[in-house]
């Protein structure tokens, strides 16, 4: 065998290793995309997930004391609101027609204890609405909401 | 100026399209009047590209809104810096900047009588595609002179998020970065269709490479520099998607800057070479590809569908095309390839590193696009944080680090180990006494001591390396120390300059070890006049003001801070609510010492009298920005001297000429 080829040998031992490395880092550190209904109706418990949702603005209640947010998401699929508390500060524009994206398990209770908060706002770096942020849906839930 | 700016459009598309037929006219029939032809086509090129961009700039700077592009991105009292930035803060714009820079990238290759070759022909057919690519989008699916229907009265403005000097400069760079890495594909293909085997296409291209990964790491640092003063969570990387499309790139020039050296001087590892710039320039496109696809969430979402679809087909039509021609050559690039001579040798150390460069691109791209597999395999996306990314980068790059410290001490051919290890000596002697005094002090951390510990080892070496020159210098020629020093620089600015950009990772090491390691988080809400502590920080909130600015509401906290007792002065986190954006945006207050930053973020209130702060502690991150800046230095010094070979020669035949 030739020095290189031995080389060669050796550096793919090494990137076998890191092969393996990267797929047993990958279940534990990522997260499950998982829609509201799926996670109101099925198990995930002590499994780290992440949803999104529309808030209820109504439901948003902030103890500044506690440092202790709860609200509630909907989409247009889920029979009732995903019930969320997080222990952490309120993120900016946490008002209507806000998209949220929460990390982190649910509880036995069917409270979702988030770890991480994001807004998702459809004009976030650009000046217009991006073409994949479905207008129609949030116009429907909000007249929803007012038929209610 | 609908006119001008569109016919100059048009005219783009006609003139590169010209100028290929003719470069393909001029190559087929050998005739020089041709190929002079394509060389003056691609010349006008580069004027209409600066027509056009002038042009934006211009319709941008005096706020012409009846243009939907100037009327989408920036208002009447945007700040005419912002008004001329928001060029790139678009789509549209940011394909104009791109083609724009790449004639004159291109005009500036023709231009250039002294590296004037037969290859150049070749080598601007290839640019010459994707100006035409770029100028089909342009036309078809994102004009920047494209007008409203009806002129509104004020523009929606710029995102404010993005009226930063950070935003200023951090996609200039990182565009300058992307479009700059065609140049060595160009001359890489180039050089395989011409069946010309030698290092000459490394050697021509030596600057291009470097300038484009300079500013790459500069688009990559300013960028964290950004998101660290304006996102106000506290980090300045956040693994996202894009971030990663830029960092991709970076790591896989940085290893072709190592991998050149040894073909340039041992003619080895030809076939890597080119893979690594063709890979080079397709992670640029695909880089592209992300940002305007919106296929992954991220924060940068441009979400135009359509154009990302253009990128892929572009990109898979490059790469199709790039592996063809290495494929139809590779028994000639095989034939003259030599084989490494020796184990310990400069030579495999310096395919190690490659190796886990590439290994670390490979890394990201997995992470990057995990949802997107997931997706596929399991029908659940599986996002993928910073967990993952720091978890799998944290020891590859501990792993480079290590190899950056011993590297320059392993000489090329065969290194001989009882110098390597007295070399090696000192440097590992004070790393591991650095290290005994980080447990003395009660540092806590194992995994972030030792990654200390490397970076310190592979600073001393290159300080020791610095010394060992400097004295040998001395010795021969009684310079000062200074002066010395100098010289020494001067005389191998390739080697040098390498050295410093080596020395300013380890200092960029020491910020992202310990920020990572040791940066503290508190939330708290206080009345006013109230106090609390936090680590060796004493803060006092006194009041809460709300103020008008240009149409903007501002609300401002003040907090005295005292540092270990002492008075530190006063800061002031603010929350603006603009007149034109939905989103309120945080100002962070940050105050600055050597050793950490106390970041400070106004979160929310209660009333005047009731607050919320988030505040953070984050050691050494001003390390990263210094860092950032020596490695520019390290750059521009390898950049600037250097001469290759090549170069030499041909330079000393035309001082013949003019003497």
């Amino acid at each position: 065998m030739s020095k290189n080829k031995k080389i060669i040998f050796g550096l793919s031992l090494f990137a076998v290793a890191i092969m393996i490395m990267f797929f047993s880092t990958m279940p534990s550190a990522g997260s499950k995309e998982i829609s509201i209904e799926e996670l109101l109706t099925k198990n995930y418990k002590d499994e780290y997930v992440l949803t999104q949702g529309l808030l209820k603005e109504d439901s948003v209640k902030w103890d500044a004391d506690k440092i202790e947010l709860t609200f509630e998401i909907v989409d247009e699929e889920s029979s009732s609101p995903l019930p969320i508390i997080y222990k952490g500060v309120k993120p900016d524009n946490f008002s209507e027609d806000v998209i949220v994206i929460v990390e982190g398990f649910i509880k036995d209770n069917g409270v979702f204890e988030a770890e991480k908060v994001q807004t998702k706002c459809p004009s976030k770096y650009e000046g217009e609405d991006p073409e994949n942020y479905d207008a129609e849906m949030h116009k429907n839930m909000n007249e929803k909401k007012q038929n209610e | 100026m609908y006119l001008i700016g569109n016919i100059a459009l048009i005219l783009g598309i006609a003139i590169s399209l010209y100028s290929l037929a003719a470069n393909i006219i001029g190559i087929k029939r050998n005739d020089r009047k041709w190929l002079e032809s394509a060389r003056g086509g691609i010349l006008s090129l580069a004027f209409v590209t600066s027509i056009s961009a002038f042009l934006l700039f211009y319709i941008l700077g005096t706020s012409q809104f009846q243009f939907k592009y100037v009327a989408a991105y920036t208002n009447n009292q945007l700040p005419l810096v912002y008004k001329l930035a928001a060029f790139w803060a678009g789509n549209a714009g940011s394909l104009l900047l791109w083609v724009f820079l790449l004639s004159i990238y291109a005009a500036v290759i023709v231009l250039n009588k002294k590296k004037q070759n037969n290859m150049i022909p070749y080598v601007s057919n290839i640019l010459l595609l994707n100006m035409l690519f770029f100028y089909i989008v342009m036309i078809f699916n994102a004009n920047p002179f494209e007008m409203t229907e009806m002129i509104p009265a004020d523009g929606k403005g710029l995102n404010p998020m993005l009226q930063n000097p950070g935003m200023v400069i951090h996609p200039v760079t990182l565009y300058m970065g992307y479009v700059g890495l065609a140049v060595p594909f160009a001359y890489a293909i180039a050089a395989l269709l011409m069946k010309k085997m030698d290092a000459g296409w490394i050697k021509l291209t030596r600057r291009w490479t470097l300038t484009a990964w300079l500013f790459l790491t500069i688009g990559n640092i300013v960028g964290g520099w950004w998101a660290y003063l304006e996102l106000g969570w506290g980090g300045y990387w956040a693994w996202d998607p894009v971030e990663n499309a830029s960092f991709l790139p970076w790591l896989t020039v940085s290893a072709f800057l190592h991998s050149v050296m040894i073909q340039e001087r041992k003619n080895m590892l030809r076939t890597w070479n080119i893979s690594l710039i063709i890979l080079s320039y397709i992670l640029s496109l695909f880089g592209t590809f992300l940002v305007r696809s919106g296929i992954l969430t991220s924060v940068h979402a441009f979400g135009d569908s359509n154009l990302g679809t253009y990128f892929l087909i572009f990109m898979g039509f490059m790469m199709i095309f790039a592996i063809y021609v290495v494929i139809t050559r590779y028994q000639l690039i095989k034939k003259e390839s030599r084989p490494i001579e020796a184990y310990f040798s400069k030579e495999s150390s310096f395919l190690l590193n490659n190796f886990i460069l590439v290994a670390a691109a490979f890394a990201v791209f997995f992470g990057t696009m995990y949802p997107l597999i997931s997706e596929t395999l399991t029908g659940t996306k599986v996002n993928v944080g910073a967990p993952y990314f720091n978890k799998v980068m944290a020891p590859i790059m501990l792993a480079l680090l290590f190899l950056m410290a011993i590297c320059p001490l392993i000489s090329w051919q065969k290194a001989v180990f009882d110098r390597f290890i007295k070399s090696t000596l000192v440097p590992i002697i004070v790393a591991l006494l650095f290290a005994g005094f980080l447990v003395a002090m009660g540092v806590k951390g194992i995994y972030a001591i030792i990654g200390l510990t490397v970076t310190v080892f592979m600073f001393n070496v290159h300080l020791a390396e610095f010394w060992r020159g400097i004295k040998a210098r001395r010795k021969a020629t009684k310079e000062g120390f200074i002066k010395a020093a100098f010289q020494l620089t001067r005389k191998n600015q390739r080697r040098y300059g390498g050295y410093i950009v080596h020395i300013g990772i380890a200092v960029i090491a020491v910020g992202v070890i310990s920020s990572n390691a040791y940066s503290e988080e508190m939330m708290k809400t206080v009345n006013q006049g109230e106090s609390f502590t936090f680590g060796n920080y004493e803060l006092t909130f006194n009041e809460l003001t709300e103020t008008q600015e240009k149409g903007n509401g501002i609300v401002a906290a003040e907090i005295d801070v005292k540092y270990k007792g002492k008075s530190n002065g006063t800061i002031h986190p603010e929350k603006i609510f603009y007149g034109t954006w939905p989103e309120p945006s945080s100002e962070v207050a940050i105050k600055t010492n050597w050793k950490e930053d106390l970041y400070v973020v106004l979160s929310s209130w209660e009333s005047k009298e009731k607050v919320t702060f988030v505040v953070k502690v984050n050691p050494f991150v001003s390390w990263i920005w210094a860092g950032g800046i020596l490695m520019m230095i390290g750059t521009a010094i390898a950049l600037i001297g250097g001469k290759t070979s090549a170069f030499f020669k041909m330079n000393n035949r035309q001082a013949g000429v003019h003497a």
